[in-house]
């Protein structure tokens, strides 16, 4: 497998419907699931399904993503052969929804020559989900296809595409004479002569696009029937680690219903939801249906329901803040959230 | 090489055979501590802290655990060109194996690993404590006092005190005598078996110990000793904060509860003086709507249905449904099932507790589940 396929993680994408969680990181880098970033989850699938050459593909506000895949060491591509590789693309105009861009690729060509594996996996960084790409690999290989798409089984693309190497290279090269931008055009397109298949996955994915779809997404991990699909021990999802200690619960706390990381200091009462790692909660606070990110502070006898609160915000004591399941109340990175500034 | 002012020599090797079956295929300082870490993480976070990038890890007695843990030190940020982690088992010789038979022939085997570095001074450290200390401060302490050994100590309680190696000291903290383990102690300020030597002291006096065939080749018994014999300079600083010895069942026990105390000096959150370990990267834990928590330390894998009181829970524990583990200790990835009671109580890791199964003290011992007991041996605690 090492040796046959090459990794290719877009991480252009930006959804405008993401955007109050967008303005200081890029998507592939938002927060999920109490200690991972989106990208995690494709970039361990591809590891775990031993691909040992992973190319990403950032776009703009790349600075948390970077520092948080560093030398890649933590998903084991540190290598002194293949490993992990980051290209910043010089490309400023571009659709920012193509999947799989041939402009941003044909920037960095010079590695899709020098790459030995025979096929190349395109993918898109914002899909959580679970998945070994052997078997895709296997069936591309007996099917005699020249693209392989993979689809969800409930028929949605999940913009991934399987391609030999070369024949990838071939579309980059020649993007300006057949004006096909990235891999949709090609797949979607009936005038050539590639053979098209589709490969239908079945197990547990979704597609983060919406503030609205990243929060039900994430409230649905506290199902055990979900996360047991996303998280499994022979199969781990790899993030940066972080020397937290455990989470400690106090005196007063109550906790049901809830996923928390660790470093955690709790001492209100959590339900349904989702707490990341450093995160304080103060006493006689009050936290439901949320998804608290890394480090925020929660002083005490605070109010919150259907909230996200991005990084480091902080809750001052007697504070309420309501959303709702359809409209969650989101509060940016590093704010204050003052008594006086109820919703 | 290049030069190091100070080296560190962590001595692994200990048995613990006071932690009973917790030790029978692991070195002590390898036995999990506080819901993710192991002993020797607090000697060598406290080594990265204090600004010492050379550490020699002493190991002989079930390494395998050990060595593969400690690996190339890159959890302690201690993998480094020059320097870091090295681990050093005993080896053989044309004529014989060299053991390790006492602390200072272990430090004697590994004088070359020394020289290589023209160290000024060495740090000799044991992994069986958990503490945090800085020791760049003891070693500014030992080049103001122009001492030629500094031994850290600490007041313990006088009842405990004959357990402890004591010293007597004058005004100015000059060490006067030193006794190990006196069935009458004259005070209770004792060793935390902590050193640092000059280097050339540290290299003549073992040179001269290990000629001599009467001594038992350790720091306490032989060389300290012999050092205030020949009216050398030796020094004590005093240590202030949580120190503690978890050689036993119940002091392993005690040291994981006191992390649920508030009064406890030992801040596992404080983020100056991170304890670093070699990290699992497990999902956050998972409290179900069925469970109960109460004041607890649980670390990341955790699975929760049951009922968790005043319980440290490392990596990778599950609790089913209707289990009630109260003042006990669950090590990683133990399997407890459902309407388990466990009460006072250390869980080694990878145990499997079956449904229904009641785990309780009858006086006030801490009980450490064991295979044995866990196959029938006493059917009267399921």
């Amino acid at each position: 497998m090492q040796r046959k396929l090459l990794g290719v993680i877009d991480a252009t994408t930006y959804h405008d419907d993401l955007e109050e969680l967008l303005t200081h990181r890029s998507l592939a880098a938002l927060p999920f699931a109490g200690r991972y970033r989106i990208i995690d989850f494709v970039l361990s699938n591809m590891v775990n399904s031993g691909i040992q050459s992973v190319a990403i593909f950032p776009k703009m506000m790349y600075r948390s993503l970077m520092d948080h895949l560093g030398s890649g060491k933590n998903w084991d591509l540190n290598r002194k052969r293949d490993g992990l590789f980051f290209f910043p693309t010089p490309v400023v105009d571009s659709d920012i929804n193509k999947i799989g861009s041939f402009e941003n690729f044909a920037a960095n060509l010079d590695f899709f020559y020098r790459s030995s594996q025979e096929y190349s996996l395109i993918t898109n960084c914002y899909t959580v989900f679970n998945m070994d790409f052997a078997p895709l690999l296997e069936w591309h290989m007996h099917s005699g296809c020249d693209i392989t798409e993979i689809f969800h089984e409930n028929g949605t693309p999940m913009k991934m595409y399987l391609v030999k190497t070369s024949l990838l290279v071939k579309l980059i090269e020649t993007r300006n004479e057949t004006g096909y931008t990235c891999m949709k055009d090609v797949v979607l397109d009936s005038e050539h002569f590639y053979s098209i298949c589709r490969y239908e996955y079945s197990g547990y994915a979704e597609m983060i696009n919406s503030i609205q779809n990243y929060f039900s997404t994430s409230l649905n991990l506290l199902n055990s029937d979900v996360w047991k699909q996303l998280f499994i021990k022979e199969h781990p999802i790899l993030t940066k680690v972080k020397d937290e200690p455990p989470t400690r619960y106090l005196k007063g706390s109550t906790v049901q219903n809830a996923m928390i990381a660790n470093g955690c200091l709790i001492n209100g009462s959590v339900e349904n939801s989702i707490i990341s790692r450093g995160v304080k909660i103060g006493k006689g606070a009050v936290i439901k249906n949320c998804i608290i990110m890394q480090k925020c502070v929660i002083e005490d006898n605070c109010y919150l329901d259907s909230v996200i609160l991005d990084k480091d915000v902080k809750v001052e004591a007697g504070t309420i803040l309501t959303g709702t399941a359809r409209d969650p109340y989101v509060v940016r990175k590093g704010t204050k959230q003052g008594a006086l500034m109820k919703s | 090489m290049g030069k190091k002012k100070c080296v560190a020599m962590l001595l692994a090797g200990g048995k613990g055979s006071r932690l009973n079956s917790l030790t029978k295929d692991l070195a002590k300082p390898a036995v999990p501590f506080g819901g993710k870490y192991r002993i020797i993480d607090f000697p060598l976070s406290n080594c990265a802290n204090s600004g010492i990038d050379t550490v020699g890890v002493l190991t002989q007695y079930q390494p395998l655990l050990l060595n593969s843990y400690i690996g190339i030190g890159s959890a302690w940020d201690l993998d480094r060109k020059d320097g870091g982690v090295t681990v050093l088992p005993p080896y053989a010789e044309t004529s014989e194996v060299k053991w390790y038979t006492g602390t200072a022939s272990a430090i004697y085997q590994n004088l070359n690993y020394l020289k290589q570095y023209q160290p000024e001074y060495v740090l000799i450290l044991s992994g069986d404590h958990i503490y945090k200390m800085n020791y760049e401060s003891m070693l500014e302490y030992h080049i103001e006092k122009r001492a030629d050994v500094t031994i850290s100590l600490i007041e313990v309680p006088w009842a405990e005190a004959s357990r402890f190696g004591i010293m007597n000291t004058n005004e100015d903290l000059r060490i006067t005598e030193f006794e190990e383990k006196p069935a009458e102690p004259k005070n209770n300020l004792a060793s935390m078996g902590i050193y640092i030597f000059s280097w050339n002291i540290l290299k003549d006096y073992l040179e001269m110990d290990a000629r001599n065939s009467k001594s038992s080749h350790d720091f306490g018994k032989d060389i300290i000793p012999t050092l205030l014999d020949e009216n050398k300079k030796l020094y004590a600083y005093p240590f202030k904060g949580y120190w503690k010895d978890v050689g036993t069942v119940k002091s392993l026990w005690e040291a994981n509860m006191d992390l649920l105390n508030d009064e406890c000096d030992l801040d596992l959150f404080d983020h100056d003086w991170r304890i670093y370990s070699v990290n699992p990267n497990q999902p956050p834990q998972y409290i179900s709507p069925e469970a109960i928590v109460k004041e607890s330390l649980i670390n990341e894998g955790c699975t929760i249905e049951g009922e968790i009181d005043n319980s440290v829970l490392f990596q990778g524990v599950s609790v089913g449904k209707g289990s009630i583990i109260k003042e006990s200790v669950i090590m990683p990835d133990a399997v407890i099932g459902e309407n388990v009671k466990i009460e006072k109580a250390i869980v080694p890791s990878d145990a499997v507790i079956p449904d229904g199964t009641v785990i309780r003290s009858f006086d006030d011992e801490i009980i450490l589940v064991t295979e044995e007991m866990l196959s029938g041996i006493y059917p009267a605690f399921k």
